[in-house]
């Protein structure tokens, strides 16, 4: 038996791609006054048909308008992103790959739950337009009419009410966090696990379970079917105005959801410096367009600039919360 | 129940936009070619056409796609009744029987069958769903874990219909099957089983699974003939056949009724997929037949009954994208995205608003069921001919098709990879007389059981008694043990009149002999 694990040999191909890349690679200045020159591939690491495939194709038009080349959009599912992230480290920087991906929660979860490859370090923001923030709610015919009240009901007994929410998720942390600062002992709960946001909306909306902790940006489609109880939210959120913020009921510490966008490795901002500047003045043009701004609305999706800088610092802290609460995620 | 006026706007949309009809016929060529091709499973097809739906207007793109949907769901039937391998899991209980009837000679008839059940079931679905379109809906969100976990287990069911030489055997092959059908990360989070592998992360790929165990030791055993079919007589292709099948079909309404039911319900249910309502829809018919002896050698109400589960299960489908905007499958999350594409987001507030648009979608889908029919005989016609073909020819071609299939499946080494490992695998199975199909089983099952178990668990807190505050999860038991208990008075009655005809057969026999032993001296 040799003591090569996999993930060795995957580190050793990855640093000879590097070397590679290294050898062949032009003078940055040279290679920033023809960019691009051919198409760029769009790295969604989700299956067709989820949001960021979504974003991606609805978006892609006006990014492609502001680049002068045509966008090509690869999926590559699997593993909670890990798969996809892999993959897109994994080709040369030289700006002919970008990601459109749910950096948060996915990167850091990714890195501290299953350890992957690559550390969050590995990726730097263009821009994050879709914030998403974990949602409590219940069946719209429920017995249950506020958070307090759901507090009230577990404090007396844990048992009283099931609870729906996806393991090793923002959602599961918040949840922890809200009934830890509640007083109520998490492990006494009756929790309900989900594979996925999705079966986790189906679970509250049916009335399953008692109480749903998911992303809420999830349920707009559903928002007849349910009502919500607290949004894990600092600030009002202007796509579910009605949600009561949590703030209101309890003084809790919250992991921000999904934050999804736009993504390169972070070696292409060291090696290729000018041509990280074209992509993110693209981007911003694009998402400033007041066309692309109306289309994307009617389909729901987001296209907020926020910028390199914000979307970086909110990223980074979203990993740093999650490597602080780690042991709830487990 | 139906909205009138919404009906007759539905229809006006219909006809004023006739333009989108034209995508009827290629979408379902799309739809039956990629389906057929061992690997390719009908969510594979949909996702590999969506992004061309873009450039259409909403009805076509609409159109188009639902188009490739019902071609899909009878495409993978072909390979199933000519080859036995499933085109893709849906069609897995179709080669039961459909591929003993073509190795009978029967492959035109076989396929009538299927296309013929196919075309009638999908076209009852739709209808159904025109029809309570609103509160199947509502059901459907209320059916939990304990429901699902009965449904689980009434798949599994389907293990006793398979038959094989060894009990024991087929046990444990089954439960091998569960057990790699559990690898990957759970529900509740847990990893399992994946070798520190990220892609096993997602578990097993089941088609590339499924296409491994089946196909290798399908194409071992075949390619020791020159043909598929060994009679130089039988491989004719025939119209007249392939028609008589279809009509043959309308011979068993109650086969067709049974499985539009079980195919709509299971449809319906979010997160199920049409791979478990056929099986389930099989083993159901087989256990109520008379003739279950003759089920798994030819008997065309196996494959009826598969494909009629396999067809409305899309009805049921669309029920639950339209009415809540909640994927029952992959293929519907592949038209939710792509009616979100076209700035259309369903959900009960697409159905109040615009009923005729869900009318027109509904009434279309039927109008497709009825032009499948048309191309689908040319289809199989055509399809047929690789019975002509010499296995040498054929049999490198599917491995080729089908691991390229698996390939573009996951777009990576990973498909080929486990359809290698599987193939190893299913040749030891058959080897040593494991039943192969108990394997598929177990994987296409396993994820589900666990998953919902474990949620059942969770949820009633370890108390076995809640099980009494969810009456659907009763009533589904309690029909699965009332109709097992009917098949095994049915079977014991069988049993007790074939033993009082066999003595009474013996009697005869003994009076016979008794009488030609008595008339014998006196000949003599």
């Amino acid at each position: 038996m040799t003591h090569f694990t996999r993930r060795d040999l995957f580190k050793i191909s990855a640093g000879g791609v590097a070397v590679a890349s290294g050898m062949v690679a032009m003078p940055s200045i040279l290679r920033a006054a023809t960019y691009p020159s051919r198409p760029i591939n769009v790295i969604v690491p989700f299956a067709t048909g989820g949001y960021n495939d979504r974003l991606s194709r609805a978006f892609m038009p006006y990014l492609e308008q502001e680049l002068g080349q045509p966008l090509v959009i690869v999926n590559k599912p699997g593993a909670g992103t890990q798969l996809g992230n892999s993959y897109a480290l994994n080709q040369p920087a030289d700006g002919y790959s970008i990601l459109c991906t749910s950096a948060a929660p996915y990167i850091p979860l990714t890195v501290l739950l299953q350890n992957a490859p690559y550390k969050v370090e590995d990726f730097t923001m263009i821009n994050l337009p879709s914030r998403d923030y974990t949602l409590a709610a219940t069946s719209s015919g429920g017995p249950v009419k506020t958070f307090a009240e759901v507090i009230e009901k577990l404090k007396k007994d844990p048992s009283s009410l099931s609870i729906g929410v996806q393991p090793a998720s923002a959602d599961y942390a918040n949840m922890v966090l809200a009934f830890q600062a509640a007083g109520i002992d998490p492990s006494k709960l009756r929790i309900v696990t989900y594979d996925g946001g999705g079966p986790a909306r189906n679970a509250t909306a049916g009335a399953q379970v008692d109480v749903g902790f998911v992303g809420g940006e999830g349920f707009l489609p559903l928002k007849s079917k349910i009502r919500p109880l607290a949004i894990f939210a600092a600030e009002k959120v202007d796509w579910f105005p009605d949600a009561p913020l949590i703030g209101a009921t309890l003084k809790t510490d919250f992991v921000e959801g999904s934050q999804r966008g736009w993504a390169v490795s972070t070696k292409l901002t060291k090696e290729q410096p000018e041509i990280y500047k074209i992509l993110v003045a693209a981007v911003e043009k694009a998402s400033k367009n007041p066309k692309a701004i109306e289309t994307l609305k009617l389909q729901e999706l987001a296209t907020t600039w926020y910028g390199p800088e914000a979307s970086n610092k909110a990223y980074l802290d979203n990993a740093a919360k999650m490597a602080k609460y780690v042991d709830l995620l487990k | 129940m139906i909205d009138f006026s919404a009906f007759n706007d539905a229809l006006g949309i219909m006809f004023t936009s006739a333009g989108s009809w034209g995508w009827i016929v290629p979408g379902l060529i799309v739809g039956l070619v990629f389906s057929a091709i061992p690997g390719i499973s009908i969510t594979m097809a949909m996702a590999i056409v969506l992004p061309m739906s873009l450039y259409m207007d909403f009805f076509s793109a609409i159109v188009f796609l639902t188009s490739v949907y019902t071609g899909a769901g009878f495409g993978g039937s072909v390979p199933a009744i000519l080859m036995n391998i499933p085109g893709s899991p849906s069609s897995f209980a179709t080669t039961f029987d459909g591929y003993a009837m073509s190795q009978k000679g029967e492959h035109n008839e076989a396929l009538g069958y299927a296309l013929f059940a196919s075309t009638l079931c999908g076209i009852a679905g739709y209808v159904l769903l025109l029809l309570v379109i609103e509160p199947l809906a509502d059901i459907v969100l209320r059916i939990g874990p304990v429901e699902m976990f009965a449904v689980a287990i009434w798949g599994m069911m389907l293990l006793g219909s398979l038959g094989s030489a060894y009990i024991s055997r087929g046990l444990l092959a089954a439960a091998l099957g569960i057990l790699l059908g559990t690898v990957g990360m759970n529900t509740a989070g847990f990893t399992r089983g994946t070798l520190g592998l990220p892609v096993l992360l997602d578990g097993i790929a089941p088609i590339p699974a499924m296409i491994g165990l089946l196909a290798a030791s399908q194409l071992l055993s075949l390619a020791s003939r020159d043909y598929i079919i060994e009679a130089e007589g039988s491989r004719e292709v025939s119209l007249r056949k392939i028609l008589k099948g279809c009509w043959g079909t309308m011979k068993y309404p109650g086969v067709l009724l049974r499985g539009s039911i079980i195919g709509i319900i299971i449809g319906a249910v979010p997160g199920v997929g049409s791979s478990i309502g056929n099986l389930i829809a099989y083993a159901e018919t087989k256990r109520t037949a008379k003739d279950s002896a003759t089920f798994g050698k030819g008997n065309p109400k196996g494959v009826i009954a598969a494909e009629s589960a396999v067809a409305s299960g899309e009805g049921g489908s669309m029920a639950t994208m339209l009415a809540l905007g909640i994927p029952g499958g992959g293929a519907t999350a592949i038209l939710i995205a792509a009616f979100m594409m076209h700035n259309i987001v369903p959900g009960p507030s697409f159905i109040e608003t615009q009923k005729p648009m869900v009318y027109a979608i509904i009434l279309n889908n039927i109008v497709q069921a009825i032009v499948l029919l048309a191309v689908g005989i040319g289809f199989i016609y055509v399809a047929s001919n690789i019975m002509k073909v010499r296995t040498r020819y054929v049999l490198p071609a599917i491995l080729v098709i089908a691991t390229l299939g698996t390939f573009a499946v996951t777009g990576e080494a990973a498909g080929p990879i486990t359809l290698f490992v599987f193939a190893l695998l299913g040749y030891a199975l058959n080897r040593y007389q494991y039943p192969v199909s108990a394997v598929v089983v177990g994987i296409l099952l396993g994820r589900m059981l666990e998953t919902e178990f474990l949620r059942s668990y969770q949820l009633s807190g370890g108390n076995p008694l809640y099980i009494l505050e969810r009456p659907g999860a009763m009533a589904i038991f309690a029909v699965m043990f009332a109709s097992l208990a009917m098949t095994a008075w049915g079977k014991r009655k069988q049993n007790r009149a074939e033993a009082a005809e066999a003595l009474a057969m013996e009697k005869l026999r003994d009076e016979a002999a008794a009488h030609a032993a008595h008339t014998t001296p006196s000949k003599g």
